[in-house]
């Protein structure tokens, strides 16, 4: 069943899916770029992944779910599914990156710090923390869902930089931005060891676990 | 043993703010045509869409060929074929990507029976869903929920925008897969010339409860509209009368007993055999019996 609701996914998606395609027009100029080539397929995953999360919301804004939960299938499965395309949609952006930078005439990227352990590590630390925030916002309240989680992030945004300034930082978004940069570099660096790695794995692991427990219940209790 | 019943409803409850469904007991009979009528508000895709478990029930019990839709989900919805009110497919995939996308969903799901029903509905199967019209989507739906053998038929106000053509099409249809096949199907619809066409069961509902489920010669053989003046009205049996309207010529009563209204008027009222528009109309109508 599992399987059907996959197939289903893409199938019944793959134009909203190439919703992508613009940013590998930025994937591809930025190949010309000195040292761009990890960020880019590090955010190249991390967008598959938030674009297949969105799927959900698609399908809600088409009147589909009632569809969907008429099929001989259980909700849960049809939560599964979602999971897995995230993941897969991630994934399948990420090696699209790679194999572009090893074929582009024009890439100056290696695509072999691409497929290091430590950047593949990242993109999944980074797209797993993503996909187990948003999915269940996605279950339960569809496009909404989306719109509201972007306009909080906003508000959470613009309140972090007016504190930043209020609190004497010359600069809030730099102060922000800098933080952010800092730790994915300081994340980035600890996945080249085992220890972070596990702990790393652990955290993620039990994060997706539980957005994904928690998504079935919604969406297990979700009027249609 | 085989389930006497297709469908079981046992006091189900579900309340919204300003609405609620009180102990909705009702039954169909294998390889019967069961019809669910009411005023708009009533309840009836509420039921629907708690027997296809779209909205959580907080009571009662609803069994379909003997299983509980609930535990037996995934069993239960093989077995059924749904058509919605307003049917949700993909606007921009063509009808046989959906097809194949959803057909695999089903153990009994046939391609043959899929593209022939497809030929006779003149359904552009290469066309994306958005660019037919509301007629054209409901022949999809129905399409889609008959080609996989099922053995129940859902429908939600599956006449509704139809031209008359297609509706008699899809009620002789509906009547040739009970003959052929031994189906059973549960309709909603406010077109009551729809039920006296081929309903075995006719249901109604009003303001979330079941106030009759009988079989359409029950009802329509058994049940009278009494004409007459209201002092004549008001010596009829009171649990006999199911709803009054006052007209400027005098006063018609619904009664559940022809025969005995007959006997209780004899000839100071005119008793006739009554419709499925009548009972409509008297039953949902403002003027209740006072008695």
């Amino acid at each position: 069943m599992l399987r059907n609701a996959l197939r289903k996914d893409l199938l019944l998606n793959a134009r909203h899916l190439w919703g992508i395609l613009p940013w590998f027009v930025w994937v591809a100029y930025a190949m010309s770029e000195p040292d761009a080539g990890r960020i880019t397929a590090v955010g190249a995953g991390f967008i598959g992944s938030l674009m297949a999360t969105t799927i959900a919301a698609r399908e809600d804004k088409l009147r589909t779910s009632a569809t969907l939960a008429s099929l001989p299938v259980r909700r849960r499965t049809l939560v599964q599914a979602r999971y897995v395309v995230a993941i897969v949609v991630g994934a399948a952006t990420y090696l699209i990156v790679a194999a572009m930078a090893a074929l582009l005439p024009w890439s100056v990227q290696r695509a072999a710090e691409l497929v290091e352990l430590k950047t593949v590590l990242l993109t999944l630390t980074l797209a797993g923390m993503a996909i187990a925030l948003i999915m269940p916002l996605v279950i339960r309240f569809g496009l909404l869902g989306v719109v509201v989680f972007l306009a909080a992030f906003q508000v959470v945004g613009v309140v972090l930089f007016v504190a930043a300034d209020f609190f004497g930082a010359r600069s809030g978004s730099r102060l922000f931005f800098g933080t952010v940069e800092r730790g994915i570099a300081a994340l980035h660096a600890g996945l080249g060891q085992p220890g972070p790695i596990v702990e790393t794995a652990v955290v993620v692991g039990i994060s997706v676990w539980l957005s994904f427990r928690l998504s079935v219940f919604l969406a297990e209790r979700r009027d249609l | 043993m085989t389930p006497e019943f297709a469908l079981e409803l046992r006091g189900v409850r579900k309340t919204y703010p300003g609405f609620a469904l009180k102990d909705v007991s009702f039954t169909l009979p294998r390889g019967y045509i069961g019809g669910l009528i009411g005023p708009n508000g009533s309840g009836k895709t509420t039921i629907i869409k708690l027997i296809m478990n779209l909205i959580r029930r907080e009571a009662g019990d609803i069994r379909v060929f003997g299983l509980d839709n609930r535990t037996a989900e995934v069993e239960v919805k093989s077995r059924i074929g749904f058509v919605y009110d307003v049917p949700g497919f993909w606007d921009d995939q063509s009808l046989d990507s959906q097809r194949r996308a959803l057909g695999a969903f089903y153990p009994r799901w046939s391609d043959e029976t899929f593209h022939r029903l497809a030929r006779e509905f003149a359904l552009p199967l290469d066309k994306k869903y958005k660019a037919l019209s509301h007629g054209a989507k409901t022949k999809f739906a129905l399409a889609m929920a008959l080609s996989h053998g099922a053995d129940l038929l859902i429908m939600d106000e599956p006449t509704a925008g139809l031209d008359p053509v297609f509706r008699r099409e899809l009620l002789q249809r509906l009547s040739a897969l009970l003959q052929d096949e031994g189906k059973s199907v549960l309709f909603s619809t406010h077109i009551t010339s729809d039920l006296e066409r081929v309903a075995d069961v006719i249901t109604f509902i009003r303001g979330g409860e079941i106030v009759f489920s009988l079989t359409r010669d029950e009802l329509l053989d058994g049940w009278a509209v009494v004409k007459g003046d209201e002092r004549v009205i008001r010596e009829l049996d009171p649990r006999l009368v199911k709803g009054v309207r006052h007209r400027a010529f005098g006063v018609e009563a619904l009664v559940s007993d022809g025969g005995a209204a007959r006997r209780a008027v004899g000839s100071r009222a005119v008793v006739d055999k009554v419709t499925l528009d009548e009972v409509m109309v008297l039953m949902a109508g403002e003027n209740r019996h006072a008695a």
